[in-house]
């Protein structure tokens, strides 16, 4: 099951963190979203990178933590997106798919012309996507 | 059962015993495989009972998992295998993890937890040096199922806090309820309990007589002995321990949000263990990167951590500076469900939420207002605001607290007359929830007697000026000064400054209450920085002034001018410059409608084709005092006759090419005028600066400035070029000249013991009539005895001798070098001249114009050719041509010589012929020639050639013309002068 998604700024700020868990772990899962920023500046700017992940969008599995997997994305205006999981096996191809699908709902909202860029994202539209997206992946995982 | 127990247990020891035998054979990987198969034994024993009762029963079970995992991982690590020894910590992790056991022993399984990370956190300490370096380029990857920290230690220390702190949770609330089962049924600690001779067994030693009995203990008396055990031990300090180990490493590995989630760990732990001085500083540093980077919730909580510190630390006004920061925050969630455990998880501050923020800012305003606020953690802690304590917070423009009140502060224009009024716009802005009043507002300016005060109506003026001690400013009243929520309160007023220069608006001070005091520094609109946090919100934006013009461009400094001055300042050159003569430059102050007090002349010199500076640091020229190329040299007043000089004392500063000078009280009609003397070193053009500034009344008011400017071309005055020439028909022979390229150089070369001419002409290149007052050639050597005689024999006379524009005078001097020298130094012409018309009536002295000769190269001559014949001829009258070739060294020299025919004179002598000299003898060819034409003829051609030097001498034709008379002159010359002509002719 997904715990929670967030679109993190080029600055570091969060531009949308929602938590999909009815437990009170909202601030736990915001230290895990800002603590997994080091693992994407350090994969980021890791010059062992592999040539095949160097182009690559997806940057996997970023931080485990005892009862949560996290899993970013980074678009190339430098959006970055994170997934906090509590299934602690998660198939690549499943993630990959998500993240593909949460960039898509992102583009969307930030095309709004009435949005402006680096702002945090309020759209409901965005949030019902979103939500819908959290709720087809845990369908898929499930079946 | 018990059957099927036993095979387990023996299973179990079995392969426990295989490998520690196969450890000693130092195969490895036999022991990893039967530590492995006897790990696996022990968790198939997790479900089944033995006569142990079920609480020990865990401990034991945890004990030799524990035991044998450490074994597992040792040898996985030591084999470089540390993707496995991971994977094996996450089973052994998942195994265990949930294995709690009874709530009132939970402690004991977060203890044991805590335990499995920092042991193996040590082990992959000590094997760092194992890791292979390529792991780091599959992270991320679906080859590698790691990430970067996992084969850190530090992740593991931390991870062992966080469990220790876990365990300390269960023990506090375990301590705190005391209502356990087992704490009803025995209250008692058992005594002389000790470890079992049995992995993870305890038993308890009983005397009974001279005997030691062993006796096992119930779980009862085990928990109770376990509850005591815990309490003795202060986890406090070791959780700090590990989070201080991860914070440094995480640090080192440059993951700073990492690093920052520990430093807020063993915060909270220090918070914990009423250590709020070291708490406060770590959540300071932690809030500055939430802050940094806009992550509201994470600052919420670390804020309120250091709001409880504050009021336990007595600090009112830290207490007011973070409660305010967190009312101001962007939180609208609606939190008024309270959830559970919110305390724990979020702190003092409990849950971000709109009804939070409000409650908040009641808080503080309650507290400046009077009231007392209590702690929440500690109800006999409390914080107050009172008048012996007033507080006053000061916002920066990097402060957080920008949030809270913003003020923008506007002119109107962009420059204002000295006392004429002008427009300013305060704009305040707050992003507290709920409205704020002001009580009253205080503006302070670079200028103090521009500073007023702004009250709020409903305040008693009189009970306003009773708490200032600044009777005099300037009170203004508003109806009201309330702030709403992100709302522009604009406010305008007139300022009046009399003083000119820059007037800024510094500061805006607000006062909520008798005794707090919010002091925010004034932004100009057109540079203001965006809120922080609120940046990223998406609100509709508004402007600080209603006019968007203002909100662009507007200024919180405004340029005062100065009032147009009515006093003259004439400054004046009539001619350019010449370099080395104190050029005069008259300078006069005539008031016209004001009074002059305590004026102040200021001259400089600038360079006119910019650069700033007169000077070259690279160049030295002796010429130059210092390096300036113009030279301010005095100021001194017109006449000057020595009173009217002006006192040193009055002259503050005179620099190179700058000088300050006081100018005396001045009335309408007066005149006072100055002379500048201004030496040019090199030729020059100068732009003279004065400027006057004065104050039109003598009471010390605003000063007033005056500036001319001058551009003055600095010219060279005189060029002087010289010559060097032989005697008339002398011809030494030099051999470094005749062996010299020609054109290779243009060194000079004279002969030895040997008189020669030097020339010296001077050009006036100015555009000003000069007189010369005397040329001279100065030794440079101070020796009485100069290696050369030099005299003036000749030219122009030098007595004030007229030199205009273009003209040229000459000096000749007679140079008789007497020592062999490659280099010989012949010294300096010096002219002294001086302006034909001078500026001054005084008599000047001159100026020197000095220049360099260069240097001659000296030698002796072996061979002196002279031609002799008379000064005229007369048509058919014989006359006799000498040739005169004298050896001056020590050797016979051979010549040749030859004479060639011409038209004009027929001549008896050999044409061609050779000869020997002996030393230091003298050679003459003598011819009688008869001349055959009149007027200036030439000689005919003479050749002579030295054998030894390959030198051939063709004299020039100047030296070889004769004029002939057709017939007899008669000259009348006096005898003296004669004398005269024929001593020069015969140098």
């Amino acid at each position: 099951m997904i715990a929670s998604v967030a679109v993190v700024g080029h600055q570091n700020n969060p531009l949308y963190l929602q938590s999909f868990t009815n437990a009170n772990d909202a601030l736990k899962l915001h230290h895990i979203v800002h603590c997994s920023l080091d693992v994407i500046d350090e994969r980021v700017n890791n010059p062992k990178r592999s040539v095949s992940t160097l182009n690559e969008s997806y940057l996997g599995l970023l931080y485990p933590t005892e009862s949560y997997k996290v899993y970013g994305y980074l678009s190339n205006t430098k959006a970055k997106f994170l997934v906090v999981t509590t299934d602690l096996d998660v198939k690549d191809a499943d993630i990959r798919s998500f993240f593909r699908r949460f960039h898509a709902a992102y583009v969307d909202a930030v095309s709004n012309p009435f949005h402006v860029p680096e702002k945090k994202i309020v759209s409901r539209t965005f949030a019902q996507r979103v939500s819908g997206i959290v709720k087809a992946f845990a369908a898929g995982t499930n079946g | 059962m018990i059957l099927h127990t036993m095979i387990q247990i023996l299973a179990l020891l079995w392969h426990q015993i295989v490998a520690v035998f196969a450890e000693f054979r130092r195969d490895w990987a036999e022991a990893l495989r039967f530590y492995e198969e006897a790990y696996r034994a022990l968790r198939e024993m997790i479900a089944t009972s033995t006569r142990l009762p079920p609480v020990q029963r865990l401990v034991e079970i945890r004990a030799v998992a524990e035991q044998l995992f450490f074994k597992i991982s040792t040898l996985l690590l030591h084999g470089g295998k540390v993707e496995e020894a991971i994977a094996w910590f996450n089973r052994h992790f998942n195994s265990y993890k949930h294995l709690v056991g009874l709530d009132e022993v939970s402690f004991l399984h977060w203890d044991w937890l805590s335990r499995q990370f920092l042991v193996f956190a040590e082990l992959l300490e000590t094997s760092s040096a194992a890791i292979p370096n390529t792991l780091s380029s599959h992270f991320g990857t679906p080859e590698s199922s790691l990430t970067e920290w996992e084969i850190q230690p530090a992740y593991y220390y931390q991870l062992a806090a966080n469990y220790l702190r876990e365990k300390r949770y269960c023990l506090d609330n375990l301590l705190s309820t005391g209502d356990s089962e087992f704490s009803r049924t025995s209250g008692k600690v058992p005594e002389s309990v000790m470890p079992s001779v049995f992995i993870g067994q305890s038993a308890r030693l009983v005397e009974q007589g001279d005997m030691i009995e062993v006796l096992p203990l119930s779980d009862a008396e085990y928990v109770q002995y376990a509850l005591s055990e815990a309490q003795r031990f202060q986890d406090s300090y070791e959780i700090i321990a590990l989070f201080r180990k991860a914070c440094e490493s995480f640090t080192n590995l440059k993951a700073p949000r990492l690093a920052s989630l520990c430093s807020n760990r063993m915060a909270k732990e220090y918070f914990f263990t009423e250590d709020f001085t070291d708490a406060k500083k770590l959540f300071d540093t932690v809030s500055s990167l939430y802050r940094q980077e806009g992550w509201v919730t994470l600052l919420w909580e670390s804020l309120g951590y250091l709001q409880e510190c504050s009021i336990r630390l007595d600090s009112a006004k830290d207490f007011i500076e973070y409660s305010l920061e967190m009312a101001s925050l962007p939180i609208f969630a609606n939190g008024d469900q309270e959830i559970p455990d919110s305390k724990r998880e979020y702190g003092p501050a409990g849950l971000p939420s709109q009804s939070r923020r409000e409650a908040l800012q009641s808080e503080v305003l309650s507290l400046v207002r009077g009231e007392e606020i209590v702690s929440r953690t500690d109800r006999g802690c409390s914080i107050a605001v009172t008048k012996e304590q007033p507080v006053r917070i000061d916002v920066d423009i990097i402060s957080p607290l920008r949030m809270v009140l913003l003020v923008s502060v506007a002119f109107h224009d962009q420059s204002v007359k000295p006392g004429s009024p002008v427009m300013i716009t305060l704009s305040l802005v707050s992003q507290l929830p709920c409205s704020i009043e002001v009580d009253e507002l205080e503006i302070e300016f670079n200028q103090p007697k521009c500073n007023f005060i702004i009250i709020n109506a409903v305040e008693e003026i009189s009970a306003a000026r009773s708490n200032g001690d600044n009777q005099d400013v300037r009170i203004e009243t508003a109806p009201s000064i309330v702030l709403p929520t992100n709302k522009w309160l604009r406010l305008t007023y007139d300022v009046k400054s009399d003083q000119s220069g820059k007037l800024e608006c510094l500061s805006v001070t607000a006062r909520i209450g008798k005794s707090f005091k919010i002091c925010c520094q004034a932004e100009s609109p057109a540079s203001m920085e965006d809120l922080p946090f609120w940046k990223f919100e998406g609100m509709v934006q508004t402007f600080p002034t209603k006019d968007p013009v203002l909100s662009f461009s507007g200024q919180k400094v405004i340029q005062v001018e100065e009032p147009d001055p009515e006093v003259d300042l004439i400054l004046n050159a009539s001619s350019p410059a010449l370099v080395g003569e104190s050029f005069v430059v008259p300078l006069t102050v005539i008031p016209r409608g004001h009074e002059v007090y305590s004026g102040e002349l200021k001259i400089n010199l600038v360079d006119a084709r910019g650069g700033g500076l007169l000077m070259s640091p690279r160049e030295t020229d002796p010429f130059s005092s210092g390096n300036h190329h113009v030279e301010l040299i005095s100021i001194s007043r017109m006449g000057g006759d020595d009173e009217s000089r002006i006192h040193s004392d009055k002259i503050k500063k005179i620099q190179q090419s700058f000088g300050v000078v006081s100018v005396p009280d001045l009335r309408v009609g007066d005149k006072w005028s100055c002379k500048l003397e201004i030496k040019w070193h090199k030729p020059k053009s100068v732009m003279l600066y004065a400027s006057l500034g004065y104050s039109p009344n003598s009471a010390e008011a605003a000063r007033v400035n005056v500036h001319r400017s001058l551009q003055i071309e600095g010219k060279i005055p005189i060029s002087i070029t010289h010559t060097f020439m032989m005697p008339f028909r002398r011809e030494p022979l030099l051999l470094s000249k005749v062996k010299s390229l020609p054109g290779a150089d243009q060194n000079v070369y004279l002969p030895l013991n040997e008189t020669s001419i030097l020339i010296v002409t001077a050009r006036n290149s100015s555009e000003v009539p000069l007189r010369v007052k005397s040329m001279m050639i100065q030794s440079n050597s101070n020796k009485n005895e100069t290696p050369y005689s030099i005299q003036h024999v000749g030219g122009v006379s030098a007595d004030d001798s007229l030199l205009v524009p273009g003209g040229e005078f000459k000096g000749v001097f007679s140079v008789r070098p007497k020592i062999d020298s490659p280099n010989l130094e012949l010294g300096s012409v010096c002219l002294n001249w001086n302006r034909d018309l001078t500026l001054s009536d005084s008599e000047d002295s001159g100026v020197m114009t000095e220049q360099k000769l260069p240097a001659v190269i000296v030698e002796q001559s072996p061979l002196v050719v002279s031609l002799e014949f008379p000064p005229h001829a007369i048509l058919g009258i014989p006359f006799l041509f000498y040739i005169k070739v004298s050896n001056q060294t020590n050797l016979l020299q051979e010549i040749k010589y030859s004479l060639g025919d011409t038209q004009s004179f027929v001549f008896c002598g050999p044409h061609d012929n050779a000869g020997f000299i002996l030393p230091k003898m003298e050679y003459v060819m003598s011819y009688k020639l008869v001349p055959l034409c009149s007027g200036s003829q030439q000689l005919p051609q003479a050749t002579i050639t030295s054998l030894r030097y390959s030198a051939a001498l063709n004299p020039s034709v100047t030296a070889t013309t004769i004029f002939v008379y057709p017939s007899e002159p008669n000259f009348f010359v006096a005898d003296n002068e004669k004398e005269t002509i024929l001593a020069k002719l015969n140098l």
